[in-house]
């Protein structure tokens, strides 16, 4: 019960105070989202809530999750230190608010596709990671791989493509099937557990996740084939070159750190002492790569300093969850994870 | 006079302006976010499917047929609603103006209870209830092979008709048409000669018994689809589902406390006077009900039971909250997410709401019109 029961009734007035807003709103107002932020002071971040892994609350009641820790990298970019309002939405919210300019990014669980790209006013900000859409099922169906879902009820959440995929894939294999489409996830997932569905289908990682704190979670089986390929990533608003660089290259950094051997731990050491070109350009001790982003020269060393690389973000938040880490390792360990070269 | 016609006429031509400003600078804001501001998205492939479709409908169909679909599930999910909601009402009504102490004080209790709690809990709880009180697939309630009651939902064997369309049609027209004349008929004749005529009855039966003829006649394979077990349920058949029952319940319960309500206050405005008359006239308890107490009091309920029946329709928004596929969660849900045009999305959707409403309201008031005192 996350979500509260209210939000329901809210999205269809949310989309109208931001209609109002797009109306509203002069176009000069917004038209530099980092001189924006600086002068907030904050970076609003926009958050799907209560998805363990990605994004939940710690014994202490922080907020913890791979989406919070892209959050933090464009803090830590920007700032230098963690400076963050959390903007809880809903899939069906992401698209108008950061439209509106309700939100500075929005970091998590957004699929790069065509028709997002062109259409929507949205620009996204380089793959951090590859998800895929999987099934789980109840282990009493006896169902293990997806053509034995022929018939079968599947529960879906709506604002995202997995309506979609689900569609052609079943489609695709001639295979009849009934979707039960909920407005959100855990509404499904929920129905799901309740025996409304056979199956639900959404991003595997986040499923693990969900259904990872279930007292009943071993009558539960997470099928192994995936029916999609999803680059995930962050979303920000179009029209402003240098916001989106600055997330493109935050995100790019990560990679680039693990690749060149660079880590949360050693991340000082490296600063002082690597002689390696591109790790001293990197972290700032040679040029000025951050001052041409507009930011400053420890941009960089202040991300990996804070949030790490891509190697420390999953072990943190999906290793945990039992997740192998599959194509998102780089790609000289077999990976489809590349950085773009700092040079 | 002539300066209020001035006062009136710039009034008017202020609201237009601003409507004008706010329509072009919506535009033009759109068109520099790089938002498409045209309908043509409607008749794209919509790529997904819709769990309840009451004309045929797959990922192949375009986004238009998407929104009749949905527009449907709304109306149907409203006209059940609406129907459920009155019978309630009215038994409710009826009981809290008993004379027996019990049925009255358990009509007041079921009013005080369920007016008070907001009707999206309520909509939740019914969809727990349902889900969690049906049983399995495997361990379904059957009424024989053509009824079979599970938490997918309530399976019922379908008429199954091949061919001989336009004799059915035809005979369903010859039907209605036999209705209105004996309909005009039997109250000619009951005014003149004062004999009873049992129309609606004979109703019935012409409209089951004509079409049926006409069916046998015109040569078509009349069957029946039966719903057959599959792997993870019943497959064919005409299927409830669990949502629907779930929101005309909950929507249902919820209304009738206001329908009771009103029902309560149109016996009450009765003068006592047309009671003793219909008794001093030998009328039996349900004739002096049909004729001369329900009649009187329709008049009186009528115009807060549109409030009522508008409320109610535009209640059915919350079905989006449980996954019945209506406009909202079909339309501002998964079209929106689709083609990222909320401007134009929401626009839609709150003009066939003003419209459907509108309509009802229309309606309920030709129909108060009908049944008031006539002062001719």
């Amino acid at each position: 019960m996350r979500s509260g029961f209210t939000w329901q009734r809210l999205t269809p007035l949310a989309l109208l105070v931001v209609t109002i807003t797009i109306t509203m709103t002069s176009s000069a107002a917004r038209a530099d989202t980092l001189e924006d932020v600086r002068k907030r002071g904050f970076l609003r971040c926009g958050l799907i809530e209560g998805s363990p892994g990605y994004s939940t609350l710690n014994d202490k009641g922080e907020r913890i999750g791979f989406d919070i820790d892209h959050c933090k990298t464009i803090s830590a970019a920007v700032f230098g230190k963690v400076s963050i309002e959390y903007v809880p939405i809903t899939p069906n919210t992401v698209f108008t608010l950061l439209q509106s300019g309700g939100i500075d990014i929005f970091p998590g669980g957004a699929t790069w596709s065509f028709t997002r790209d062109t259409t929507m006013g949205l620009d996204f900000t380089g793959v951090y990671m590859w998800a895929g859409q999987g099934f789980v099922v109840h282990k009493s169906t006896a169902v293990t791989r997806v053509a034995e879902l022929d018939g079968a009820t599947i529960c879906v959440a709506q604002g995202t493509t997995l309506e979609q995929n689900l569609a052609d894939y079943f489609d695709a294999n001639n295979l009849r099937y009934t979707a039960i489409t909920f407005a959100d996830i855990d509404k499904g997932l929920q129905a799901y557990r309740a025996d409304r569905c056979d199956a639900f289908t959404n991003e595997r990682v986040s499923t693990a996740g969900r259904i990872s704190v279930w007292p009943d979670r071993d009558e539960h089986l997470i099928l192994d084939e995936v029916i999609s390929k999803e680059p995930m990533a962050a979303l920000v608003r179009q029209g402003d070159a240098r916001w989106r660089d600055i997330a493109l290259w935050s995100f790019n950094a990560r990679i680039a750190a693990e690749e060149l051997g660079i880590n949360q731990a050693n991340v000082a050491r490296m600063r002082a002492e690597s002689a390696n070109q591109e790790v001293r350009r990197l972290l700032g001790v040679q040029g000025n790569f951050g001052e041409k982003l507009g930011l400053s020269n420890d941009w960089a060393y202040d991300i990996i300093r804070i949030v790490g690389n891509s190697e420390d973000m999953w072990n943190r938040h999906f290793a945990p969850l039992g997740v192998s880490r599959g194509l998102n390792r780089t790609w000289r360990d077999g990976g489809l994870m590349s950085a773009l070269p700092f040079r | 006079m002539r300066r209020t016609w001035i006062y009136q006429g710039l009034l008017v031509a202020a609201i237009v302006a601003v409507l004008a400003l706010i329509v072009s600078a919506t535009n033009a804001n759109l068109a520099r976010l790089g938002v498409e501001t045209s309908m043509d998205f409607l008749w794209r492939r919509a790529g997904f499917t819709i769990s309840q479709s009451l004309i045929p409908f797959d990922a192949n169909s375009t986004i238009a047929r998407a929104f009749v679909v949905a527009l449907l599930n709304t109306l149907v999910l409203a006209a059940a609603s609406i129907v459920g909601a009155s019978l309630l009402g009215l038994v409710v009504g009826t009981a809290r103006l008993s004379r027996n102490w019990l049925v009255s004080r358990l009509a007041t209790a079921y009013v005080e209870l369920f007016r008070n709690i907001p009707s999206l809990l309520q909509i939740f709880f019914w969809y727990l209830v349902v889900l969690r009180s049906l049983p399995g697939f495997r361990d379904s309630l059957s009424l024989g092979e053509a009824v079979r009651l599970n938490n997918r939902g309530l399976y019922l064997a379908a008429p199954d008709i091949v061919g001989a369309g336009g004799w059915i049609a035809g005979g369903l027209l010859v039907a209605i048409g036999t209705i209105i004349g004996l309909s005009r008929w039997a109250r000619q004749r009951r005014l003149a000669s004062g004999r009873a005529f049992p129309v609606t009855l004979t109703a019935v039966g012409l409209l089951i018994g004509v079409p049926w003829l006409a069916a046998l006649i015109g040569g078509a394979q009349l069957g029946w689809d039966i719903p057959q077990a599959g792997r993870f349920g019943f497959e064919g058949g005409l299927v409830v589902m669990p949502e629907f029952m779930a929101l005309v319940a909950g929507l249902s319960v919820y209304n009738a406390t206001y329908i009771g309500e009103i029902v309560r206050s149109g016996f009450a405005a009765i003068p006592r006077g047309q009671i003793e008359a219909a008794d001093a006239l030998g009328l039996s308890r349900w004739l002096s009900f049909r004729l001369v107490l329900f009649p009187q009091a329709l008049r009186v309920i009528i115009p807060p039971l549109t409030t009522v029946y508008l409320n109610l329709f535009k209640a059915t928004s919350l079905a989006a909250a449980i996954a019945y596929p209506e406009i909202v969660s079909v339309f501002v849900g998964t079209v929106n997410n689709l083609v990222g045009q909320p401007v134009i999305i929401m626009g839609i959707t709150l003009i066939i709401y003003v419209l459907v409403s509108l309509a009802i309201a229309l309606f309920m008031n030709w129909y108060n019109r009908r049944i008031a005192l006539s002062r001719a």
